[in-house]
This record gives structure tokens, C-alpha cells and sequence, in this order.
């Protein structure tokens, strides 16, 4: 899960992205990709409005993976013009099903 | 980054092999409503050979080398080795398939039977060296590894064994009985090709697919080796012996290698995050049930065999009925509405994901046609199959008609997937 620092000046517009990620939903199970705990991080370099995406898949050869990558990018790109998206994925640490929020485990119906 | 690339090249391969595989499922049952009485005899019989090959090759082989080029490279962790070699096979693999299939058929084991052996042990060849090719790219193993390169092998041996079986319908090859090889054929084709595949990819797909915490492998592990090796097992001692008292210990320890997997799932289906369970998955736990009763049939099958009693025979097709028409079938049935509309819907809305409210994948097929199905191919193993056993004539028929709406329902639902049209509602 990411955290933000308050005293950063573009936590607010990191924590605004995040939000806007929750539409971003995983094809199979129909949870947000937020309350599935894929979303590492957000870093946002705003002199040049760039975006980059830190990231997860449930698994490194996630036969959705393309799609999920595609809609995080077409996500933030449709909803703050001006910015452009990179997403990196990265494997440490491998998610898991403890990185499942509270709220994604009552969609699941657990 | 790293993850499973769908080309257009991929989409079309796989696609083309579920199209092909969805009417011999429809061929098949029509066959099957031509030869009814042919299930009230002895499994060596002209319809029943073709009957069985156009099932065992072109309808579970068809889409399982449809769905494995789209899901080895999953469970493997890594690409497709070629798309070339997948279509030359292919290219192999269907003219070979007619002319076998007509060949037993009209049964004239001449030169088109042995023809259309040859292309289909090519085609097979051609498919091993890709997957193997495939997992070469790959440095850590994993279990599910040696479940599919064991199959594969199986699937070279198999054919290569039902090839040296059609030429000695003209050409003395085998000093034994014909149907003594036959046995040998059936279960390297059964046990090895299919159940061994299966396994292999279910082992990975239904833990995905269930959201399963369940990640320990012993159990996975410990049915490979008690699967491989009753299957080597009975391999040799019914070569050289045939059927004895042996073989009950055999089959006890092939039963305990199923066993194992069923517990894999098992504890899969325990720790699930996502409680609701869909249609398609219901459909594959259903083979499952239709797997077991087709393992318990096997005693049965020994013990009328060592008795010299012609029961043998009748039980020996229903096991084989429950095999391919009934394990095999519901979970391809089931894993096609599971597989297929997530290759068309990575195609169709990949680009669009993320800036519009789409579809899911779930969305692309008819459920209601999909429940349809189901209910008729219910229909169809509690009529076919206990008809089969009592040779009740109306009750076959009863099953072989459901059977035919399954393929027709099946068919139309796969249709309606693959030319899914893309829709949105809406920005996000």
C-alpha cells in the first residue's frame, strides 16, 4: 500500500491519482486494482508532468497484465491532460493475498 | 516489465483451433446420433473408433493445443516459442484428423488411414518441440513444468502407437493382439496425454482463477511421481502379462496420484478469497465428479477381466465414455467460457480500459445459453451413460440428442464471443 507524506507539496494530486485508480478494475474478479493492493506507489514529477505508476501483477506472467498496465495508463492520461503515464512494474515485494484491503476483501464476499 | 504480450498472431492461432474443435464437437454427436446402436457392443467397432478419435482428437486434443499456446506461455512463465510451428501443426493436424476419422469409419485401414496417422504424429511432434522449446527459455522448474512435457511425450507416444496399430491392420507388426496394443494406446492417450496436461494447467489456472491462497506444491508433486509412475508401470506389466492381480495395485497407486490432485483442489476451493463460484467453474467441478466415477470403474474392469467374464467389455466403454465424453468434455465446455471471452476481450478492449466503461469479460457470452448447455449436457450423461450400460436403445438416443443441442448451444455461444462487437458506456 503507498503512503504519502503531508508536508510533500503534490501529496494531494499523488493522493487524488490514487483515488482516480480505483476505476481501474481487474477484469476476473472485479476489484479495484487500489483494494487489490497493486498499487505500490505513485511518483509524480510535475515540472515536467510525468507519472510514474510503481506497480504489481498477482502473478509475473498475469495472462491480464497488458490490460491492467494499459487501463492504469489510459486512466491517469484521460483524467489529468497534460500529464504523461509510465508504468513500472516491480516483483519485491510479491504481492499477496495480505496485500488485499479491508474493503477488497468485503467485495470478494470474505 | 514483464507479462503475457497478446499479438495478433496468437489471438489467431488459438482462436482458429477453438473454431475447429467446436465443430468436431458438433460433428461428433451428430456421428454419435448415426451409430446408437454401435454403444450397445464391443468398443472395436468401425463408428466407435471414429467416434472416439474425432473425440480424443478433435475435440479435447483440438482445444487443448488451441488453449495451450495461449496458456503455456501463462503457466510457464514465459512466450511462445513460434507461432509458425503451432500452424504448421495445425496444418498437419486436420487433414490427418478427417482422413483417420473417415478412414475407421468406413473402416478401409489403407493407405489414407495410414496417411492420416503420419500427419497427426507430425503434427504432435511438431507441437512437443514448441512447448519444449518453450520451457527451454525458462530457467527455474516447477512442477507444472514436468506435468506438461510428461504429456506431451505421452501424446508423441500415443500417437506414434496408434500409428504402428493402423499399419499393422495391413502390415504384421505387433506379434500380440490387436486390441492388447490397443489397451496400451488408450491409457497412454487417456492417463499420460490428458490427464497429465490437465493437471499440469489446472494446477496453475484454478488457484488463479478462484483467487486461491493455496500456494504448496507437495501434493501437486507427489501425484505427478504416483501418476507417472503407475502409468510406466502398467505399461510394462501388461505388455508382458496383461491384465493380472497386479494391475489392482497398480491402479491403487495411479488412484492415490488422482487422489493427491483432488486434495490440491480441494484445499484450493478451502482457502478462495472470491466466495461466488461461476457457471464454467461449476461446469469443471463436474468433471471432476465424472473423473472419479470413471477411476471407480476400473476395478470393476480388472476384476471382470481376470474372470473371463464379457461384462468387461461393457464396463470398459463407459469407462471410456465417462473419460472423454464426460471428464474431459464438461471441463472444456466449462474452461471454454473461462478462457475464451478474456482472449476476445484483451483483443477488444485492451486499448479502451481505464478511459471507458466496458463490458468484462464475463459479459462477452450468453449465460443464459451457457446454463442451456450445462442443463442439457447433464441431460446427457445421466441418459447416455446408464443407457449405455443396461443397452436401453431410447435412453441413448435420449443422451445422444442432448448431446446435439450441448454442441449446437456450445457452438452458437462460442460464435457469439468471437464476434463479440466492442461497446462502451460511457467515460470513466
Amino acid at each position: 500500500m503507498a503512503n504519502f507524506d503531508i508536508t510533500d507539496p503534490i501529496s494531494f494530486l499523488k493522493e487524488q491519482m490514487m483515488e482516480t485508480l480505483r476505476l481501474v478494475t481487474d477484469p476476473e474478479l472485479y476489484i479495484n486494482i487500489i483494494d487489490l493492493g497493486l498499487v505500490y506507489g505513485i511518483d509524480i514529477d510535475d515540472s515536467k508532468k510525468l507519472v510514474n505508476v510503481k506497480m504489481t501483477l498477482s502473478s509475473s506472467y498475469c495472462p491480464m497484465g497488458e490490460s491492467i498496465v494499459s487501463a492504469v495508463k489510459n486512466c491517469i492520461d484521460g483524467h489529468y491532460a497534460g500529464y504523461v503515464t509510465s508504468v513500472a512494474l516491480v516483483w519485491d515485494p510479491v504481492w499477496s493475498y495480505d496485500c488485499i484491503t479491508e474493503e477488497g476483501k468485503r467485495l470478494l464476499g470474505m | 516489465m514483464s507479462s503475457v504480450k497478446q499479438n495478433p498472431g496468437l489471438y489467431k492461432i488459438v482462436v482458429t483451433h477453438y473454431v475447429f474443435a467446436a465443430f468436431c464437437f458438433l460433428i461428433l454427436s451428430v456421428m454419435m446420433l448415426f451409430s446408437v446402436n454401435a454403444f450397445t457392443g464391443h468398443y472395436f467397432h468401425p463408428q466407435i473408433l471414429a467416434i472416439t478419435h474425432m473425440a480424443a482428437l478433435g475435440w479435447g486434443t483440438m482445444v487443448i493445443l488451441g488453449a495451450s499456446y495461449q496458456l503455456i506461455p501463462v503457466v510457464l512463465e514465459t512466450e511462445l516459442y513460434s507461432e509458425k510451428l503451432a500452424w504448421i501443426s495445425l496444418g498437419f493436424f486436420l487433414p490427418g484428423l478427417l482422413a483417420l476419422v473417415y478412414s475407421f469409419w468406413v473402416f478401409v485401414p489403407g493407405v489414407h488411414m495410414q496417411c492420416g496417422a503420419v500427419l497427426l504424429m507430425l503434427a504432435v511432434i511438431l507441437f512437443t518441440v514448441n512447448v519444449y522449446l518453450t520451457g527451454k527459455r525458462k530457467k527455474q522448474q516447477t512442477i507444472q513444468e514436468d506435468f506438461i512435457f510428461s504429456a506431451c511425450l505421452c501424446l508423441c507416444f500415443t500417437v506414434a502407437l496408434g500409428t504402428a496399430l493402423v499399419f499393422n491392420f495391413t502390415i504384421p507388426i505387433f506379434p500380440q493382439d490387436h486390441l492388447h496394443f490397443l489397451k496400451l494406446h488408450a491409457h497412454l492417450g487417456l492417463v499420460g496425454w490428458f490427464l497429465l496436461m490437465l493437471i499440469g494447467v489446472s494446477s496453475k489456472l484454478v488457484p488463479m482463477f478462484l483467487v486461491s491462497s493455496y500456494q504448496k506444491t507437495r501434493l501437486l508433486t507427489a501425484s505427478y511421481y504416483l501418476i507417472v509412475i503407475a502409468l510406466l508401470l502398467f505399461l510394462v506389466d501388461s505388455y508382458f502379462f496383461g491384465l493380472t492381480f497386479r494391475t489392482y495395485v497398480i491402479f491403487a497407486v495411479g488412484a492415490a496420484g488422482i487422489a493427491c490432485y483432488f486434495m490440491f483442489i480441494l484445499k484450493c476451493l478451502r482457502s478462495r478469497l472470491r466466495k461466488h463460484i461461476d457457471l464454467p467453474m461449476l461446469s469443471s467441478f463436474l468433471s471432476f465428479i465424472l473423473l472419479k466415477i470413471a477411476i471407480m470403474i476400473v476395478p470393476f474392469i480388472i476384476y471382470f477381466h481376470l474372470k473371463n467374464n464379457p461384462a468387461t467389455v461393457r464396463f470398459s466403454v463407459i469407462y471410456g465414455e465417462f473419460m472423454l465424453l464426460g471428464w474431459i468434455t464438461s471441463l472444456i465446455l466449462g474452461q471454454t467460457f473461462k478462457t475464451l471471452p478474456f482472449i476476445v476481450w484483451v483483443k477488444r478492449y485492451e486499448h479502451l480500459t481505464g478511459k471507458f466503461k466496458t463490458p468484462m469479460p464475463a459479459d462477452l457470452y450468453a449465460n443464459n445459453l451457457l446454463k442451456a448447455q450445462t442443463i442439457s449436457f447433464i441431460i446427457f450423461c445421466l441418459a447416455f451413460m446408464p443407457g449405455c450400460y443396461f443397452m436401453t436403445i431410447p435412453l441413448i438416443y435420449i443422451g445422444v440428442a442432448a448431446l446435439v443441442v450441448t454442441a449446437i448451444l456450445y457452438i452458437t455461444n462460442v460464435f457469439i464471443v468471437l464476434f463479440h462487437k466492442t461497446i462502451t458506456y460511457g467515460k470513466l
